[in-house]
């Protein structure tokens, strides 16, 4: 038996043949003339294919089942798309809760209904600067609703091109640029979501994986920070809850998160290749700017009859001291208010509201975040005159 | 819509399932213009309009070539075609980057200009499709090809959607044969469609995306000094994320068109094994490399002229080459560096051609690792958003920041290190053969073995369905 690629070496020195009629011997298997076929390796593609579906069938089922016997479940993950999707819910005058992930963990969508008359649209996004979807809604002409925004100085003070803008700037782009194939992408990823458990990306992916390998680095090296392993669950409505192995008392999950806070958190060594007088300059003219631009954005929205509200989420144990220590209350807090003459609430300042727990020191637990806010919502409603 | 997104899965399997279930040629045929159409307007729907407009004009212009009595006027009709073709992508692609450069230049001479900015966005995969448009007026002017009586016909060859965004660039002249009888559906090419859709997609998902880009982009995105090793590293990671990324891509459009029953060449053929930089172009991007050779580098001339006029034939091609990538300078000193490689080559052939160990081994494998060295250097200027970035890329690969900054952690060095050696070492392994030759010689349980881990490994990356780099030309 002749293979195919000596039959498709033959035919390549055949002559051009498009012009002509080709003869019998010149047709392969009865089928067109063609001036190029490509070889097909002569196997058992058939049994191979058997084979193949049936082990990779078995290994997805063997990796979905280890995922859950890890305590892993179906659940979304949160990226831009979801993002783009919940900010399309927004109407002129919606309740938009923007910023990060402790307005996503803390905030119940029920309690907020219940209390505010209206149901939110969570928009906050875990890792990111609020400025972008703040401009955003500000430049959206047909919004007048009120905000709820969350302050974490860290993240609210990020400069462009740093992790937390660049998170933000994403969502922000892709719900103003999305194709008609990302949307349909979204739609079938949310059902797969939904279904299996080890559609995590952040551990149980290859990269995932590679990232929990313990391989020390070279000293002196920059490496970027270690982000939190996967601990919430997040809902179409972009509801998150923390997951509850994190929530147990004395998790060995929430150990582990707060040690991952302590170095996200700290204010990384200023650049080798900035003098550092210049670079702590650069770092002061930020802050005064996105103050700036922070302003010019709230004057659109309330230009509009927009209102906004600034909340600081509870947070705790270590994290809250670093917090204090870097961004005290007086540098970033008390000037964000004055300057946008904008209503805040500051969990500590309230007996009903301080006193919950942080597990991981960042974020309250599903059952808690209902009973914060819960609490919450008398507060709103007198900062927003409701 | 991307070949690593759920929407094409879903999309494959709706028009592969009707496109086999159809049995009227002329309906199926119907049915890939139309699902070809979905594929494209997926991006952006009015972007299909453009597309269709370029095909429907080459069509005209086609036909009137072919109709023209004498070879002038057969020029002026494809002058006519070049002028709109090139016009079309002159205006979305390099219409921001002509005036920038014409603002700079008159302020050379002191004329302050400010320019509009035009918000022009582009089309995706328009210089692919341009060129397989082109091809088609081009080949009936050469009379290599007649036009073809059927309008659907050559709107499929330009738009048939395994090929349409990223390439090969298919010419009209090896597709519109294969429209000329209707393919039967053989299990045997149709599983080694699917095989290859696998390898395409391994090579994307797990290779460029996960173990690749993120090194690649970091290194580049940083805008201090990086040390010797940091920087290597870098570009070693973009030489492989972009072969993975676009060789990739080739094959996942390859296999799926096989599935269909459509036959389009090799786009490379283990072009990291290349020794010289003619062999590599003989292996890397073969579509456009013999596009550029036989309508643009024959033309001028090719090697049938004095050594100077080739040496200078070799440098327009190739910075024209360079351009075609995209609107930037640094695209065009990438394609000058692989022009003046060339010439180089020339001068170190017609010395040392004859010698007693110019195919020797040894000399082999020196010229070997030269070419892969001096590909690498040129992929800088390729992959750096400005000559500051490159110039601080190359300083830091040959020593110049001893005390830079190292940001890489041990692990993403390993990986690169490994996925380095390994598409190396498999390029030199099969670098005289075809891969479906390679693929004969193994055993049927090390196919099943790789295609099973293949296909595993892309579910369990979860890819985040990260575009194609070639999209964006």
């Amino acid at each position: 038996m002749r293979s195919s690629i000596s039959s498709f070496k033959e035919r390549l020195r055949l002559p051009r043949l498009f012009f002509r009629r080709p003869s019998r011997e010149e047709q392969i298997h009865g089928g067109p003339p063609l001036e190029f076929e490509r070889p097909i390796p002569l196997a058992q593609w058939r049994g191979i294919s058997v084979v193949v579906t049936i082990i990779v069938i078995a290994a997805t089922a063997g990796w979905e089942l280890y995922s859950r016997s890890l305590g892993y479940a179906p659940t979304l993950n949160d990226n831009e798309d979801l993002w783009t999707m919940a900010r399309r819910r927004v109407e002129p005058e919606s309740i938009v809760i923007i910023g990060d992930s402790r307005a996503w963990f803390d905030c119940d969508l029920d309690e907020f209904q219940k209390g505010l008359g209206k149901r939110p649209i969570q928009l906050a996004m875990a890792g990111s600067t609020v400025y972008p979807a703040l401009a955003d809604l500000a430049d959206d002409k047909n919004f007048h609703g009120t905000i709820i925004c969350s302050f974490v100085p860290h993240l609210f003070f990020a400069p462009p091109g740093s992790p937390p803008m660049e998170r933000a700037e994403k969502g922000v782009k892709r719900y103003h640029n999305q194709t008609p194939a990302q949307h349909v992408s979204e739609y079938l990823g949310m059902w797969l979501e939904e279904h299996v458990a080890f559609l995590k990306p952040d551990d149980l992916s290859l990269e995932g994986l590679l990232n929990q390998l313990p391989i020390p680095n070279r000293s002196g090296a920059r490496v970027p920070p270690t982000f939190p392993p996967y601990f919430q669950t997040e809902d179409r409505e972009r509801r998150a809850r923390m997951w509850e192995k994190c929530a147990e008392p004395e998790s060995e999950l929430a150990k582990r998160i707060q040690q991952i806070w302590i170095p996200l958190f700290t204010p990384p060594p200023p650049p080798s290749y900035v003098p550092p007088d210049v670079f702590l300059a650069k770092i002061k003219e930020g802050i005064q700017q996105r103050f700036g631009d922070t302003v010019a954005a709230i004057e659109k929205i309330r230009a509009r009859g927009g209102k906004i509200v600034f909340v600081r989420f509870p947070h705790s144990g270590g994290l809250k001291e670093l917090e204090d220590k870097i961004m005290p209350r007086q540098q970033s807090w008390d000037p964000l208010l004055q300057m946008t003459h904008a209503p805040g609430i500051y969990y500590s300042d309230f007996p009903e509201l301080s006193g919950f727990n942080c597990p991981e020191w960042s974020h309250l637990t599903a059952g808690e975040s209902v009973e914060f806010s819960k609490r919450l919502v008398p507060h709103l409603r007198q900062a927003l005159k409701m | 819509m991307l070949f690593n997104s759920l929407t094409f899965v879903a999309f494959y399997v709706v028009v592969t399932t009707l496109y086999w279930s159809i049995r009227r040629w002329e309906l199926r045929k119907n049915l890939l213009v139309v699902a070809s159409y979905i594929f494209y307007g997926a991006w952006n729907p009015p972007f299909a309009a453009l597309l269709f407009t370029t095909t429907a004009m080459d069509f005209w212009l086609g036909r009137q070539i072919a109709k023209a009595q004498n070879q002038s006027g057969k020029k002026r009709w494809l002058v006519a075609s070049v002028c709109m073709n090139l016009s079309m992508l002159g205006f979305f692609k390099y219409g921001n980057f002509l005036l920038q450069n014409f603002q700079w230049l008159l302020a050379r001479v002191g004329i302050i200009y400010q320019p509009p900015h035009l918000d022009i966005l582009l089309p995706v995969g328009i210089s692919f499709y341009t060129f397989h448009s082109l091809s088609y007026t081009l080949d009936i002017y050469r009379g290599v090809l007649q036009p073809t009586r059927s309008l659907r016909d050559f709107i499929l060859a330009v738009s048939f959607f395994p090929q349409l965004v990223a390439g090969p660039i298919v010419r009209a002249g090896d597709f519109l044969p294969q429209l000329a009888h209707p393919p039967r559906l053989k299990a045997n090419q149709f599983l080694w469609g699917l095989a290859l859709m696998t390898l395409g997609l391994f090579e994307k998902i797990v290779l460029a995306d996960t173990l690749l880009s993120g090194p690649a982009d970091r290194i580049f995105g940083y805008p201090g000094p990086l040390v010797a090793l940091d920087s290597w590293a870098g570009v070693l990671a973009f030489a492989g994320q972009i072969f993975f990324d676009f060789a990739g891509y080739s094959i996942c459009a390859i296999g799926a068109a096989l599935t269909l029953g459509f036959h389009l060449k090799d786009n490379f053929r283990f072009p990291y094994a290349a020794i010289g930089f003619s062999d590599f172009w003989r292996r890397w991007h073969i579509s456009l490399s013999t596009f550029l050779r036989d309508y643009l580098y024959i033309p001028l001339g090719g090697n049938q002229v004095r050594p100077l006029r080739m040496a200078l034939n070799l440098v327009i091609v190739m910075f024209l080459g360079g351009l075609w990538h995209g609107a930037a300078w640094t695209f065009v000193v990438w394609g000058l560096l692989h022009g003046t490689y060339l010439v180089i080559e020339r001068v170190f052939r017609i010395f040392f051609e004859n010698k007693p160990w110019a195919g020797s081994p040894l000399t082999r494998a020196v010229a070997g690792c030269a070419t892969y060295g001096a590909v690498c250097i040129a992929w800088v200027f390729f992959r750096a958003s400005d000559f500051t970035m490159a110039s601080r890329m190359l300083t830091g690969m040959f020593g110049g920041h001893p005390t830079g900054d190292m940001i890489l952690t041990t692990r993403e060095l390993l990986q690169i290190g490994i996925v380095t050696v390994g598409v190396i070492a498999m390029h030199w392994t099969m670098r005289e053969e075809s891969f479906e030759t390679a693929v004969m010689r193994l055993p049927a349980w090390a196919i099943t073995a790789i295609g099973s881990f293949m296909a595993f490994a892309i579910i369990f990356t979860q890819g985040t369905s990260n575009a194609f780099i070639y999209f964006q030309f």
